[in-house]
């Protein structure tokens, strides 16, 4: 129990690290991008609590379907648990949309991939081992899956549209 | 002793993040023009651009060596996620007032699903051609993220061919799918294709990669953001669902058959 109260301690630390650094972003955007920047208010750091707490109720939401017995349930991502549990409860209610709205989409993004960054650092040496060919697939691969998608769903669109 | 050097390291982690937030924000949004095609690179492509180049060995000297400590690195592989988190509840609220909109398209949603066979349509026919083989299955079956990678590691192993395939792909998309996916998108505008159908098709089974699709596609044309967001993360969390399914029913069967039709046509 002792052990499991540290872990989401621990969890939701980090989660309030993140959420300070969207703020740290939007505040940068204001300095340098002034009138078009979204403005910080007080709905933006309500929106910054909406979105703790919805991610941490998404990742205690993982946890209680890991303990079921359904694979599908097990192996869901907490990433999925997390948009699921934010869009049942935009669609319950308002305030959340218009809190969450109120910060910078954008400024979400920067902070993540800043991780991101710095996370995969030591695997940078693993280029070496993967071969130039699967490089050059990689590529293919990627606009292989887009543009599968892009095409269907550009054919869908227009049976809906005529 | 050994305490406080990790926290003073770890300090300078999160001033360093601080900084590189700062400075790619002020780098802003770049466009440039490739040949007739607009692309733009967002602060998001820059603060990983920056974090990865400084990672490199080469850089990792003073005060970027205690930045790029051995804890602090980890720290943020195995936090990755939870820094996430925030952006996929963002996502929650960006799809609800959208959802009638959504739900009367939803079969077109669906149906995008099966478009990510593109990557053995396309990506296995290149892979055959420079040379691939065994590796190709694992490189093609899918973007190469966990679900690949657990089937792959499942049926071969990660020490077989197809296992270093995937895993190669893995890695690659680690590091550049988000820029690949951020040149793409508005590539793909520039050929044509509505803003609509590039965003519903950008859940492409990893949030990164969606989000940095997606973000470029607001960037080239801003009145539509909204629905752009919403239908990007709707398929996103589609993905999600139907991914492994797509895979496993889909992408597989279609794989085996054409690498055995192309294997033995190019065996005689």
């Amino acid at each position: 129990m002792d052990k499991n109260m540290n872990k989401y301690l621990k969890f939701g630390l980090v989660l309030f690290l993140s959420v300070c650094l969207v703020l740290f972003t939007q505040q940068v955007k204001v300095w340098f991008n002034g009138e078009t920047a979204t403005p910080i208010s007080m709905m933006t750091i309500y929106g910054l609590i909406v979105l703790w707490t919805f991610s941490f109720a998404g990742v205690l939401f993982s946890d209680v379907m890991k303990k079921t017995k359904v694979r599908f349930l097990q192996d869901f991502p907490v990433l999925g648990w997390v948009s699921i549990v934010s869009l049942i409860f935009c669609l319950m209610f308002d305030f959340p949309i218009r809190a969450i709205q109120a910060v910078d989409f954008l400024s979400i993004t920067t902070p993540v991939l800043t991780f991101a960054g710095i996370s995969v650092a030591d695997r940078l040496i693993d280029l070496r081992r993967t071969s130039w060919r699967v490089a050059i697939v990689a590529v293919f691969v990627f606009l292989g899956t887009y543009v599968g998608s892009a095409i269907l769903s550009e054919l869908g669109l227009a049976i809906m549209g005529g | 002793m050994k305490d406080t050097k990790k926290v003073v390291n770890f300090a300078l982690f999160l001033i360093f993040v601080l900084v590189v937030i700062a400075i790619a924000e002020r780098i802003g949004y770049q466009s440039f023009a490739l040949g007739s095609f607009k692309i733009g690179l967002l602060p998001l492509v820059f603060a990983i651009l920056i974090t990865m180049l400084l990672g490199i060995k080469l850089c990792r000297k003073g005060i970027l060596k205690r930045v790029y400590s051995e804890f602090n690195v980890n720290f943020a592989g195995k936090y990755l996620i939870f820094i996430m988190l925030p952006l996929m509840a963002r996502y929650g609220a960006d799809v609800a007032p959208k959802i009638r909109e959504i739900l009367s398209v939803g079969w077109v949603f669906i149906i995008q699903e099966i478009g990510n066979l593109g990557t053995v349509l396309i990506g296995l026919p290149i892979a055959i051609l420079i040379g691939l083989k065994r590796e190709a299955i694992g490189a093609t079956l899918g973007i190469g993220r966990e679900g690949e990678l657990a089937y792959i590691s499942e049926k071969y192993t990660l020490d077989s061919d197809e296992g270093r395939g995937v895993l190669s792909l893995y890695i690659i998309g680690t590091l550049f799918g988000t820029i690949i996916f951020s040149i793409l998108a508005p590539l793909l505008l520039g050929l044509g294709f509505s803003v609509e159908a590039l965003a519903m098709s950008s859940g492409v089974g990893s949030a990164s990669m969606m989000t940095a699709a997606s973000s470029a596609l607001v960037a080239q044309v801003p009145e539509k953001a909204e629905t752009i967001r919403a239908y990007a993360s709707a398929s996103q969390l589609l993905t999600s669902f139907l991914g492994t399914y797509t895979m496993v029913f889909l992408a597989v069967p279609l794989q085996r058959f054409m690498y055995n039709k192309m294997m033995k046509r190019g065996s005689k």
